[in-house]
Parts: structure tokens; sequence; C-alpha cells
């Protein structure tokens, strides 16, 4: 039984980490209809603030505040000199973004001198609940997770910025007539979702600590849970993350880890083949 | 255009290739760039291990193996846009194939190794167009490239993990490739091998190309649809150049075993198929010349630049092949090749039957 609640555990705080990556890449791809190759990056330059801000002395807590802050304004700046270019040819913006992914990736390896670096945890110790202990860090995850999915949620479909989201995607001309500067719209959409990767990595640094191939992991996964969720609306790439979450956490708990690794992708492939439109195949956002 | 997820098409590449036919046999009189560029690169490449030091020869027969490579992925992304980002997957398997043949079976014959490589990359190509692009709904680019680029991470996982297939380190030390009783090692006889099948396959696949069934893939590239509607079986068009591409990377995959003699993860993994995306991309898809050029200038400035600006080095590769994309997307070979001429004609030529032909 204590094993029992302890595997759930787990399975509960992995799910929860790549739910917080995918959201950024889900509400990008969903909105924008832009595979962005450099998801996997922007989380690793969250985590990189992160240890930026915790090298110089600072508290690591302070870190995660700068991390979505400092990706998003990236992904601003990005969307205005780079991504708007390609949004006519989205599979030329799957390259253009892999390019950026890679400048990144690179800058990153080189600045950290491709060492493994470690992030304590601004929270330590753990909890306990009679016999059982579990990770402070862990369940903060889980909780931020919960708490920015519901905030990003009500964004979209509560805000009038959301409802101007909303309109962009629909009908992007009868949008721009009705006097939305879609431009803006996507600036900031991306923004979002760049800030969102940012978060992510900053809170799961202290869990995997800092390496450049950190992103490279995620953003296979986070595109996996995202078709398997399915494009185009905020609950199908929640789903999905929640789902692949899941069966990455869990499956290593009865076969080899490595057999388990692939057997997820592979059954997400085999999923996605026989259902193109995903999980949930309805488009925008619920309310 | 803006959409998500349903109307994602390969990029529009300006002339629809019917047209263009007519138009270009009736310019056939003007000059054109094509030939004297291959004449010349060909020329180029059979005269340089006469005038390159020894070591740096080692190295272009490994820049031919690549160029060899890089055919591969032109010819499913540039010709028929398919978008494979785990072509590594048949290069590397047909180079664990052959490693495998050497090690446990003491097998190195050329006259062997050469077609079980390829062999190996058109099943495993064949096999994963079977399940990535047959059935009953048309597959879109996202799920091919997401699935071919998953194929790759797993094949790289696996090998990693599986002792039998040496884990990380590969399987090292693998015995020269013979011919008869010739062993050959790198080096200029190893450099004029590899040119003369790379000029083989360059040619098969020229030929290829300029067919009727190269007419239809363009058209593919083009529009899918209109094809469809024409009547030709989209999928399967896609599914025999998915196979033939993988059969030209396994026999790559294999030249490029016996030649380092060793074979490792990274060549089966996402490593060398982000590789062989960037030389594509920067030389120009869409032409065949354009996936060699880009792979010997990419492997050139490495060579040159590696040495001084290690750390550097990929940071600049990434904001170059960034710029091409942005403001050259039909790559450096657009610098000086008109897009008459990249579209090309297709099938006998036209201005003898004209006439006759309806």
């Amino acid at each position: 039984m204590d094993t029992l609640l302890i595997a759930t555990f787990e399975i509960l705080s992995f799910g929860a980490i790549v739910v917080l990556v995918v959201l950024g890449l889900g509400i990008i791809a969903s909105m924008m209809g832009i595979f962005n190759f450099a998801q996997g990056e922007f989380v690793l330059l969250g985590a990189y603030v992160t240890y930026l801000v915790h090298s110089a002395g600072l508290p690591v807590l302070l870190g995660m505040l700068a991390a979505p802050v400092a990706v998003g304004v990236l992904g601003f700046v990005l969307e205005k000199l780079v991504v708007r270019r390609f949004y006519a040819a989205p599979i030329v913006a799957m390259l253009g973004t892999y390019a950026l992914g890679l400048i990144i990736r690179e800058a990153v390896r080189g600045l950290t001198g491709g060492l493994y670096l470690s992030v304590p945890e601004p929270i330590s110790g753990s909890i306990t609940i009679g016999s059982l202990h579990f990770a402070t860090w862990r369940g903060v995850i889980v909780i931020v997770t919960l708490l920015v999915m519901a905030a990003s949620h009500a964004l979209l479909a509560y805000t009038s910025f959301g409802l101007r989201v909303r309109a962009s995607l629909e009908n992007p001309q009868l949008a721009r007539a009705s006097g939305i500067s879609t431009g803006t719209i996507y600036s900031a959409t991306f923004a979002f979702g760049a800030a969102l990767a940012g978060l992510a990595g900053a809170l799961i640094v202290p869990v995997f600590s800092l390496f450049a191939d950190l992103g490279i992991r995620f953003l296979i996964q986070g595109f996996v849970a995202v078709m398997v969720g399915g494009i185009g609306s905020f609950a199908g790439p929640v789903a999905g993350a929640s789902v692949i979450g899941t069966f990455s956490a869990w499956l290593p708990w009865l076969i080899s880890p490595v057999i388990a690794d692939v057997l997820v992708f592979v059954l997400a492939i085999i999923f996605i083949k026989f259902r193109p439109q995903g999980l949930v195949s309805g488009r925008g956002v619920n309310r | 255009m803006l959409s998500t997820g349903t109307g994602i098409q390969p990029p529009p590449r300006a002339i629809d290739a019917a047209a263009s036919t007519v138009m270009a046999s009736a310019f056939a009189g003007r000059k054109r760039v094509l030939p004297i560029l291959e004449v010349a690169l060909l020329i180029a490449a059979s005269i340089a291990p006469l005038v390159l030091k020894d070591y740096i020869t080692v190295y272009a027969t490994r820049v031919l193996i690549l160029c060899l490579f890089a055919l591969s992925f032109d010819l499913v992304w540039g010709y028929a846009g398919i978008l494979s980002l785990g072509q590594s997957l048949f290069f590397g398997m047909a180079g664990y194939g052959v490693a495998l043949l050497s090690r446990d079976f003491g097998v190195g014959s050329i006259f062997a190794v050469l077609p079980a490589g390829t062999l190996i990359g058109l099943v495993a190509a064949l096999l994963l167009a079977g399940f990535l692009l047959l059935g009953r709904h048309p597959s879109s680019v996202v799920f091919v490239s997401l699935g071919t680029m998953t194929g790759a991470y797993a094949a790289d996982r696996l090998a990693r993990g599986s002792h039998y297939l040496g884990g990380q380190n590969g399987i090292p030390s693998i015995q020269p490739m013979t011919i008869g009783s010739h062993e050959l090692s790198e080096g200029p006889g190893f450099y004029y091998l590899v040119l003369a099948i790379l000029v083989l396959i360059y040619l098969l696949s020229r030929f290829l190309l300029r067919s009727q069934f190269g007419l239809a893939l363009a058209g593919l590239r083009e529009n899918e649809q209109r094809i469809a509607f024409f009547g030709y079986k989209v999928q399967h068009l896609k599914a025999i150049i998915f196979a033939i591409s993988g059969a030209i990377a396994g026999t790559a995959g294999s030249l490029y075993a016996f030649h380092e003699g060793f074979v490792w993860t990274n060549m089966l993994g996402v490593v060398m198929s982000t590789q062989v995306v960037l030389y594509v991309l920067f030389g120009g898809s869409g032409t065949l010349i354009g996936a060699v050029i880009g792979t010997a200038i990419i492997e050139g400035l490495s060579f040159w630049l590696s040495d001084n600006y290690r750390d550097i080095w990929p940071i600049i590769l990434g904001g170059l092949l960034l710029l091409v994309i942005m403001f050259r997307p039909l790559g450096l070979i657009s610098l000086v090749l008109g897009e008459r001429e990249r579209v090309g004609h297709f099938g006998p030529s036209l201005k003898e039957t004209r006439n006759a032909a309806p």
C-alpha cells in the first residue's frame, strides 16, 4: 500500500512536469499553427537563467521568477525578428525554429562547458504523512502546474485578451477587419508560450540538473503529447501530456527503463496513426 | 495563410511544374548552369586526391559518403515533400548491420556488405513507410516527421542500452572492406571507390527524377491534392521514393562504417539526422547537386573552423542555417541557379515529340 502511494505520487509529479513543458508548446501549436522546435530550448534557457541567478549568489526562487520573464521577452523578440516570417509556411517554420533551437542549445553548451550543473531545491526537505515521505519540491511542482494550467485556461477563456486570441485563431481576416491587431496577438501568444517553457525549465532544473541536451528530451515528448492530445484545443495538449507523462513515469516500474522510454513513443505514434485527430478533437477553448 | 493542424503542406515552389516544362523547352537554347556545375564538381573531385595531402583525402572520402547520405534526404524532402527527420535510422541501421556481419561472421567482401547494407536500408525504409505513409487516411507532414524522428530516437536509445551492440561505445575496430584478396583501407583507393558509387547513384537518381515518375513526384510536392485527383496513388509514390532513399542511406551507412572503422550510436540518432537536414537545406533542396554542394561546404567549413573555433562553430552553423532559411529558402544553389532550370524538364525532350504526342 505504501509503495503504491509513493508510486502514485511519483507518477503524478512527473506527469505534472510533462504537462508544464507541453502547455506552452500546445498553446503555440494550437493557437498559431506553428510547431515550435525551439520550445525544448526555451525550457533549457529557463533552467539556465535559474542557474545564473543562483550562481550569482541570489536566492533560487528569485531565479525562478526571473526565468519566465527573461524567456518570454526573448520569445517576443524572436517572434518579431524571425518566426513572423514563417506563418505562411508551417513546414519552413519547423525548420526555422529548429535552427533557432540549435543556436540556443549550442550557446548554452558553450556557456556551461558541456557540464552537468546542479541547482538546489529552493524548498527542500520532505513532507511526512504517517510512515510516508514525499519530497516537498515535487509537491510544489504539482501545485504550481495546476495553478498555471488554471490561470492559462482562465486567461484564454475569460479575459478580453483571450477573446482576441481565440478570434485570431478562428478567423484571422475577420479578426483583423474587426480591429484586432493579429500581429500583436501572435507576438504576445508566442511570448506567453515561451514564458511557460521558461517557467517549466526553472521548476524542473533542481530535479534534472542543467545540461545542454535537457531540451531535446522534452521536445520529442512534447510533440508526441500534443499530437496524442489533438491540436487546436486547449484541453487536447493537456490531456495528451497527462497520458504521456503518466505512461512515462509508470512503465519503468514494470519493465526496463530503456524499453519503457521507447515503448511510450512507439505506442503514441501508433495511436496517432489510427486517430490522427487525437484524444480531444475539438477546436478552441471550452468555457 | 495561417492554418491549424490540417492545412499543412510543403512550401510552395513557385512555378507549376507542368507549365514550366513547356517553358523550359521553349528556352532550351539558353545557357544552362546545372550541367556546367556538375561537370566542374566532378572534375574537381576527380583530381582532388592528386593534389591534397593524404589526411585530407581521408577527410574528403568521409565528405563524399556524407554527400551520398545527403542525396538520400534530398530525394524525400526536396522532391517528394516528405520531411524525414529520422533519415539517420537507415544510415545507422545499415552501418550497425555491416559491422555485425564483419564482427560476428567475418564477412568483409565489398560484394557482400554493400548489397547487405543497401538491403537493410531498403527494408527498414519500406517497413517504416508502410506504417507511416500508407493507410486509409493520408498522413500529415508533421506526423511523418514526428514518426521518423521517433524512429531514430528509439533506435538510438535501444542501441545505447544493448550490450550486444556495444552500448554507448558502439562496435569498434571493424575489419577493412575487401575486394577479392585486396584490403581496402582509407586513402585514395577508397576515395575513388566512393566517388564512383556517388556518381553512379547520382546519375541513377537524376535519371529517375527526370522520368515520368519524377514528374509525378514534383507535382506531388507542389500540390498533393491535384496529383491525387489526377488518379495517381500519392501514398504509393511517396512510399516508393522513401524506400529508395532508405536504400541509398543504407549504402552510405555501410560505406561510412567501413571507412571510419567503427560504428556508434550517434550514427543512428538525432545528431546525424540533424546534420543531413543542415546539408540539404544549406545547399538547396530540390536539386541533387545542391545536396552535394551543401555537404561539401558545411563539412569543408567545419574542417577549417572547428580547429580554431571549436566552441562557437555549432552556433555559427545554426546562425548560417537560420539566415539561409529566412532569406534563401531554396538554399545557396539558388544564387546561381534560376527557378526555371531548378524545376527542369521531364520525360523525353518535348522538342521532338511536341507534334507527335497528343
